[in-house]
């Protein structure tokens, strides 16, 4: 009796299932690394007491789960959790948008992190990490952060794999492998999703955003100095394709923000006033201009531009390409510009009363020397070559680090320091011109590019911003003028990073000295381009290309439909193919597949092999049965037995009996045995 | 339940796991997982933002390969086991479940639900499992599961793949052994001792050959310790007078009470090794000895009243 009433000890008793569901500390080590490097890819934009609110909630749960206790009481955990959320909307006063909710939920799956006690706990963290996945996505761009998010998401669902795994018996990297297999048999069908779902243009809604990423690149004031800090960064402004020509160095000029009003030390922009129209001369230069995003709302386009196909782009009265909102992804427009453009009206009173106003009593030196030189040379352009010949003459030096000015910059930069960057002269320049009444503004742009050789492009960096100047002259409209390039001829011919004076440290300098490195530089930005142009601006056109390229004719949204359901029908049919393929893999030698086509060859005509039974014990039963297959089935067998038992079988006898087995057909069924 | 034992009709064992059989759906998780792909394609195309859809196709695809996965990991495995057990009641019956996996890959958690009881096993590649199911039982009489289940969760517990086996399996509850009344002495028969006395009277009497069922302490070790066949010993005294173990003999008690005494003799006669017959309404065993014997008492005694227990 006590033996069968024996208590028992099955691998599972009834109602086993609550210790099972406990996490350990190892799970929670793990998802909590997960967790991390999720939030790592967000670590720029999430408010840093968030980032620090969720690494300490980690820290506290795995030393508490490392001492084999539990989460802490449910009353400390709510009164954090309402803390840190109604701190969250106290600082960002909304949870919506893209960087509020990123922000809400890193905080949340922290919070959770503490309270995990069970395993249905750590789903749904592993949920919040694969959204903020997304969300980091949402605001990327990059092939790497792609790639190191799908390594972040492969890591999490292996760790979801030994979560499942309730007998523990899966080691770290058979999960990890399993989890890579997954993953890697999920990558065709989705592809197929990506190529055929149906884009639409914008969004579906608009989201607010605050905060979204730091500006890049030039805004819209300058004061002297601002482009310095510019010039030290490699990063990509934009790259631009000619079709056709492709303007000289001194033409290729990108017209960005134009200022009008100067306070004595900074230029601003403030809203457009009608301007004349231009009338557009010389020659005709066709691009395509491949934005990166910089937060602001203008287009750079080639000095001057006639026309764009920027689709809520417009060209404002002192021809910048403008879009309403900023520029928050990547952006390609192609557009129209014209070397020359001569004014086709006269400027009008408002516009030239802003563009020759100046603040009264600042830089009062630099007023008097414009007056004198006026009194000497009265046609305006005359007086604006004096100027120009004052810079070239005078010991005007240019360099990246100009000693600081003072409350007159102007005055201290014209007879003091001397040594400036390009946003000197430009200020300078245009102060020259105002105070001797020519109405004059400040552009900023880019001037010049690297040409990429590999991919036929030009790239643009921060490095290449420039200011330069245009001066109105009646009878020839807006005239562009760069004092910059009186200074130092070299830095309009050749670029920034060539004229930088020998002690100054520049990343890209030694980079410029070993080709192979441009070279390889050069490469990967034509590799950028390429992802940018296909994976980043893949689109409704995109698609329609795509159809077409599959002979579809007369692509629209519903044949992508039917494109996209045919692909998933054909990728699932695959899927389940490969998946139930891997219960069986045949084995590699090519004997032992040859043995295995036999058998089954057998097996197919009513004889099939016995588990017990070797080669010769089954051939002597099938001889039995079959008489008429006996002395093929006996050689072919006594052949296997000797292939796989003899010290040295030669390849030959081994592609023999590979040859026999694909020739032997044996015929007739079990009617006939 | 119903239909789908109609759909499947009876199955033979050992039960071969086919396609037609794995019923699949996404567990609460595994909508949960839906929800989120959803959103993260709305989020994808609001922000008109061609990663963001990529990582949301590769998270969907993620999860309908794992639906495979999960579906395949019952697929092509053999399960096995003894369609009937026995047990006391207020004890638990075992079934031991064998589950042989010739596939080349592990089938990892998969989980045998029959009644409420429920084993979770691992089968290793070309392998085979072994795994006990107990089921509490609280009551005397014919217990029967019309099927088992086999479960998978594996491998991200998004989805739930399940097979019926239409496999009944049966349980003989023998009664609790309780009662401490002597067998009565008409049934025993005149001038019979008690049982501390008989037992002395167990002389041994030789070795006799091995047979199925002989306790293992009767067994001749040192005869098989030596090479020789496994030998029994044997004893005197055991083939004494037989006892009848009568139903009609407990009156005064319900009839659980007498079951359940009647239990107690059979285990203790035994134990005792004194042949024993039981004499119930509608059965007579006559008396013998061995695991056989006591086997069929108790499921006897078990299917009393033809009642089947819950």
């Amino acid at each position: 009796m006590n033996a069968l009433k024996a208590r028992a000890t099955g691998s599972g008793a009834p109602g086993s299932g609550a210790p099972r569901d406990r996490v350990t500390f190892e799970q929670l080590s793990w998802i909590s690394a997960c967790l991390g490097l999720t939030l790592l890819a967000h670590v720029t934009t999430l408010p840093v007491w968030v980032t620090a609110t969720v690494v300490a909630c980690a820290v506290l749960r795995l030393a508490l789960a490392a001492r084999g206790r539990d989460a802490p009481p449910r009353a400390i955990r709510l009164t954090l959790s309402a803390l840190a959320i109604g701190l969250l909307f106290l600082q960002l006063r909304t949870f919506n948008g893209l960087s509020a909710g990123t922000a809400l939920l890193g905080l949340i799956a922290g919070l959770k992190l503490l309270e995990t006690r069970k395993r249905r706990d750590i789903y749904v963290i592993t949920m919040i990490i694969y959204f903020l996945s997304l969300a980091a996505l949402l605001q990327g761009e990059s092939f790497w952060l792609l790639s190191y998010l799908v390594g972040v998401c492969w890591l999490t669902t292996s760790t979801l794999l030994r979560l499942t795994n309730a007998a523990h018996s899966i080691h770290r990297r058979t999960s990890v492998r399993y989890a890579g297999r997954i993953l890697a048999q999920a990558l065709p069908l989705a592809v197929a999703f990506w190529l055929f779902f149906p884009r639409f243009g914008g969004p579906l809604w608009q989201l607010p955003d605050n905060g979204h990423g730091a500006t890049s690149g030039l805004s819209d004031t300058m004061s002297p100095g601002d482009i310095t800090d510019l010039a030290m960064s490699d990063e990509v402004a934009f790259r631009v394709r000619f079709s056709g020509p492709t303007p000289p160095l001194e033409e290729r000029y990108w017209r960005g923000p134009v200022l009008h009003d100067f306070d004595g030390h900074a230029w601003h922009r403030t809203g457009p006033v009608h301007a004349p129209g231009l009338l557009f001369r010389g020659p005709a230069y066709h691009y395509t201009v491949s934005l990166e995003p910089n937060q602001h709302n203008w287009i750079f386009v080639l000095d001057w531009p006639s026309e764009s196909n920027a689709a809520r782009g417009f060209l404002t009265s002192d021809y910048m390409l403008v879009q309403p909102s900023p520029i928050l992804q990547p952006l390609d427009v192609t557009a129209t510009s014209y070397a020359h453009a001569p004014a086709a009206d006269p400027l009008s009173a408002t516009m030239r009363a802003r563009d020759t106003h100046l603040l009264a009593g600042r830089n009062p030196r630099s007023v008097r020397l414009a007056h004198e030189m006026r009194d000497a040379h009265p046609e305006a352009l005359d007086y604006v070559h004096a100027v120009l010949q004052m810079f070239r003459e005078q010991p005007f030096f240019y360099t990246l680090t100009p000693p600081l000015l003072g409350a007159e910059p102007v005055d201290e930069f014209l007879f003091g320091s001397k040594r400036g960057f390009c946003g000197h002269y430009a200020s300078a320049f245009a102060t020259l011109m105002r105070a001797a009444g020519i109405p004059a503004r400040v552009v900023t742009g880019y001037q010049g590019g690297t040409y990429n050789r590999f991919a036929d492009y030009w790239i643009v960096r921060q490095s290449d911003a420039h200011a330069w100047d245009e001066v109105w002259i009646e009878g020839q409209g807006w005239l562009r003028v760069d004092p910059t390039s009186m200074i130092a001829p070299e830095r309009v011919e050749h670029g920034l990073n060539d004229i930088v004076s020998p002690g100054h440290e520049l990343t890209s300098r030694w980079q410029q000295r070993t080709p192979w490195l441009t070279d390889t530089r050069l490469r990967l930005d034509a590799l950028q381009l390429l992802w940018r142009q296909r994976i980043l601006g893949f689109d409704q056109n995109s698609q329609e290309k795509l159809l077409g390229l599959l002979h579809v004719p007369e692509p629209d949204g519903q044949k992508l439909a039917i494109a996209l359901a045919v692909c998933l029908i054909l990728g699932m049919s695959w899927l389940t193919w490969s998946v139930r393929r891997e219960l069986h893999v045949r084995p590699a030698d090519p004997v032992s597949r040859a043995y295995d086509r036999l058998c089954r060859r057998l097996a197919a005509v009513g004889l099939p092999r016995m588990p017990q039974e070797g080669a010769e014990a089954f051939a002597a039963r099938v001889a039995a049965q079959r008489p008429d297959l006996a002395p093929s089935i006996i050689a072919l067998c006594r052949c296997y037995t000797q292939l796989r038992y003899a010290r040295d079988p030669t390849r030959d006898a081994a592609a023999a009996f590979v040859s026999a087995v694909r020739a032997f057909r044996p015929r007739g069924s079990r009617a006939s045995s | 339940m119903r239909w789908i034992a109609r759909r499947h009709g009876r199955d033979g064992l050992p039960f071969t796991i086919n396609r037609r059989r794995i019923y699949i759906v996404p567990t609460r998780f595994g909508i949960a997982l839906a929800l989120l792909l959803v959103a993260m394609l709305i989020a994808g195309l609001n922000y008109n933002s061609n990663l963001g859809l990529g990582f949301g196709f590769l998270m969907t695809s993620l999860a309908l390969v794992a639906m495979h996965h999960c579906h395949r990991n019952l697929l092509g495995l053999r399960v096995d086991v003894g369609g009937e057990a026995d047990a006391f009641a207020g004890g638990t019956a075992r079934f031991d479940f064998t589950l042989h996996n010739d596939a080349v890959i592990e089938r990892c958690d998969i989980e045998i639900h029959c009644g409420d009881g429920t084993a979770t096993t691992s089968v290793a590649p070309q392998g085979y499992a072994k795994a006990s199911v107990d089921l509490g039982m609280s009551r005397r009489g014919i217990a029967r599961h019309p099927r088992f289940e086999l479960r998978t969760r594996y491998p991200f517990g998004w989805f739930r793949a399940w097979t019926y086996v239409q496999c009944p399996l049966t349980i003989f509850v023998a009664p609790d052994p309780r009662g401490n009344l002597p067998v009565p002495a008409a049934a025993a028969g005149s001038g019979h001792a008690s049982r501390s006395e008989r037992r002395g009277e167990e002389d041994f009497a030789g070795l006799r050959a091995y047979e199925a069922g002989v306790p293992l302490k009767h067994m001749a070790w040192k005869v098989l310790a030596r090479g020789g066949e496994p030998a029994v010993r044997s004893y005197t005294g055991l083939a004494g007078r037989p006892e009848w173990l009568d139903w009609s003999t407990l009156e005064g008690l319900d009839a659980e009470a007498r079951l359940s005494q009647l239990c107690r003799w059979v285990i203790e006669g035994e134990v005792a090794r004194h042949p024993y017959g039981l004499r119930i309404l509608g059965a007579e065993i006559p008396p013998s000895l061995g695991a056989a014997h006591r086997l069929a008492c108790l499921r006897t005694l078990a299917a009393y009243g033809g009642g089947s227990a819950p």
